[in-house]
């Protein structure tokens, strides 16, 4: 048995699949795994994958074209899960795919492929709310900064919405958890980037107009709520506690008082 | 009171936020649009929430209101003209810096904007339609707008408004024409209606030109809504959703929102609500509703006119199956899916899984829960391979105490509908 070692990252990821794939082992006799939490097993021989953009992309156009593209897009949601389990799974789907001409939401019984499915829906889920969380506070410099705290790396997944959504702005949102950032320079493509671990958002000067109108969006939270309704579970049940950190609203213990 | 000095826009955005929050319809959804690269914002179909307010309803729009000075003295609302609160006018121009300054930090999908009648319905129309044409033309905002047509309002300015905005809504406010001359004296059925069979003609017309000329500009592409207050006035459930299916088929509706009854002002014509809005109502409104759009059921199969409210204890879709027994067991492997979809625990979604994934092979109910059907709803009603999950009786009375949850079984039990008879072997003993 040969394990592959891989970085959590995209490249990280197929780039395993591509290696694990091009040492003609044999499938069955291949594993992958992430570099950051494996344990040592015996008998085991084990390869460092090595992130290459290039095999990366080789792969991915190679799905592509190859698989049905809701398929692609579960298999790309597993590789952004938290999931420390989900590179050996992501690589069963795709041979299984790559062998079939079936679509994969018909080989459910398979564990592997409700794996990459439930990691795809959970990632895809998380994305969802962040399209609607995310605040972006204005800087000094009219650019718009937001800081989220995904459990999954859901930026790949919100950029194009961001993007398209406002292509005259230069915004940055920045994943503190993964210290990832994805950045928008107006009228031009969203890029990922690396950020240092030692960014600090606090140090960050932000423009006078932002604190007014963060007022105006209290203001309005407030009002907007009906005292003879209020319900904080339901609240609760749409807007859990994890996201409310890095939200502009003011969130009260109790709304009646 | 008038408030002469000049308001900031914290003040009025209190009080004009304040004032429409009693108007339902917060949604986003019902047409894709991709930002043209020129201006802000884009419109995704599915709509997207963006925060929840502390009564859990969500905040998908800037709902406000250009103002609340208003002629009409509308017995239920708070802005009437004889009820002394501040009163607040915004200007086209600070809207949609609002609008745009909010939309830019991703508070909102875009502006739901209505208003009180100030002076007459035309002045206010008017209003409307210039913040309307700011925002599009001046700002370049493409993000999503809901407006409020205001009854009484020439044709004319409808239109003009419909092809700047997203979606249109007039308010049927209640039920029947008895009760709104009741409570709102300045409204009549006609002043609702007229507009909102001129909004539906003209999204037809527009659809038609759309299909000749590409470009053609857009008339209220996301549709037109309406809602109606619940438990101001006697009508029963039955008479709402047979004016919703009504509104839907006659009108092309693409939402009928409910509103339950809030009580603002103190008024003989308004009921007393001690125990707050009838939120559980609103909600069993809205399940049905929901059934008549998706689960292909008529009014007059979910209530009668023996049976003409809906049953507290149980959503409408069982409460259905539950009086349809003869129909069940469907077998999952044969039914049809419109036979499916009526089955409780199995939804839009799940029933067009099961009709695809049979074609290869047979299921099993672990496979159906992996699918997405709530089993524990379904176990009564479906079979597979001709088997129940469990062998489980098919009975109304031991149906309906397994779907219960314990909380809702001591409750039914409290307020239980069937009359105890003194001869009754299993009547329980009476406490003290």
């Amino acid at each position: 048995m040969t394990v592959f070692l891989c970085e959590n990252s995209i490249a990280g990821i197929f780039s395993g699949v591509y290696d694990a794939w091009a040492s003609r082992a044999g499938h069955d006799n291949v594993r992958l795994a992430l570099a950051e939490n494996y344990n040592l097993e015996l008998f085991a021989e084990y390869v460092t994958v090595m992130p290459d953009p290039e095999k990366a992309e080789k792969v991915i156009g190679t799905l592509k074209k190859r698989m049905h593209w809701e398929d692609f897009l579960s298999v790309y949601r597993a590789v952004l899960s938290a999931d420390p389990e989900k590179a050996d799974s992501i690589y069963r789907v795709i041979v299984l795919a790559l062998h079939t001409s079936r679509r994969m939401i018909d080989h459910l019984e398979q564990p592997d492929v409700y794996h990459v499915f439930s990691m795809a829906r959970k990632v895809g889920n998380e994305a969802a709310r962040y399209l609607e969380f995310v605040r972006f506070r204005e800087l000094e410099n009219k650019a718009l900064f937001s800081e989220i705290h995904p459990e999954n790396q859901v930026l790949p997944l919100i950029g194009d919405h961001f993007a398209d959504r406002f292509p005259l702005e230069h915004f940055l949102i920045y994943d503190s958890r993964h210290h990832l950032a994805l950045f928008h320079a107006a009228k031009h493509a969203w890029v990922l980037m690396d950020m240092p671990e030692d960014m600090d958002p606090q140090r960050l000067r932000f423009s006078r107009e932002e604190q007014e109108m963060s007022r105006y969006w209290q203001a309005f939270f407030d009002q907007i709520a009906i005292e003879e309704r209020t319900n904080p579970r339901l609240q609760q049940q749409f807007l859990p506690l994890k996201f409310r950190a890095y939200m502009t609203e003011k969130f009260h213990k109790n709304n009646e008082n | 009171m008038v408030i002469q000095e000049e308001m900031g826009i914290l003040d009025k955005l209190t009080i004009l936020s304040d004032a429409a929050k009693y108007d339902v319809a917060c949604t986003s959804s019902g047409v894709d649009r991709q930002g043209d690269g020129t201006g802000i914002g884009n419109c995704v179909a599915s709509g997207i929430c963006h925060s929840f307010s502390a009564d859990g309803r969500c905040i998908t729009l800037l709902k406000i209101l250009l103002t609340n000075e208003c002629v009409f003295d509308c017995k239920y609302c708070i802005n009437r003209a004889s009820n002394d609160v501040p009163r607040a006018t915004f200007t086209p121009e600070e809207i949609c810096h609002l609008t745009i300054e909010f939309y830019r930090r991703n508070y909102i999908e875009g502006l739901f904007l209505s208003s009180g009648v100030l002076r007459n319905p035309n002045d206010t129309m008017e209003l409307l339609y210039q913040t309307l044409y700011l925002l599009r033309t001046k700002y370049h905002f493409q993000g999503y707008i809901h407006v409020k047509s205001i009854p009484g309002a020439a044709a004319e300015l409808v239109e003009k408004t419909g092809y700047l905005a997203d979606r249109m809504s007039v308010n049927l406010e209640l039920p029947t024409a008895e009760s709104l001359r009741k409570l709102a004296p300045h409204k009549t059925r006609r002043a609702i209606l007229a507009p909102m069979r001129q909004i539906q003609t003209q999204m037809e017309e527009n659809k038609n030109e759309l299909t000749v000329y590409k470009k053609a500009p857009r008339f209220v592409p996301a549709g037109q809504s309406t809602q109606m207050i619940i438990g101001a006035t006697p009508e029963s459930d039955l008479q709402i959703i047979s004016v919703a299916e009504s509104l839907y088929q006659k009108f092309n509706l693409k939402r009928v929102f409910y509103s339950a009854f809030v009580s603002v002002n103190e008024d003989a014509d308004l009921p007393m609500l001690p125990g707050g809005p009838p939120l559980l109502r609103e909600h069993r409104l809205y399940q049905a509703d929901w059934l008549m759009r998706f689960y292909k059921f008529r009014a007059d199969e979910l209530l009668s006119d023996q049976r003409p409210n809906f049953n507290v204890f149980l959503d409408p879709k069982c409460d259905w199956a539950l009086g349809h027994l003869e129909r069940f067991p469907v077998e999952v492997a044969n039914a049809d899916y419109d036979t499916l979809l009526r089955v409780p625990g199995i939804g839009v979604k799940s029933a067009r899984r099961i009709v695809n994934a049979r074609r290869f092979g047979s299921l099993s109910f672990e496979g159906l829960k992996k699918m997405g059907v709530v089993l524990k709803r379904a176990v009564y009603f479906i079979t597979c391979e001709g088997k129940l999950m469990y062998p489980v009786k098919l009975d109304e009375d031991y149906i309906l105490r397994n779907l219960l949850s314990d909380r809702e079984r001591k409750d039914y039990e409290v307020n239980t509908y069937r009359q105890l008879s003194l001869f009754d072997p299993w009547m329980p003993e009476v406490k003290p």
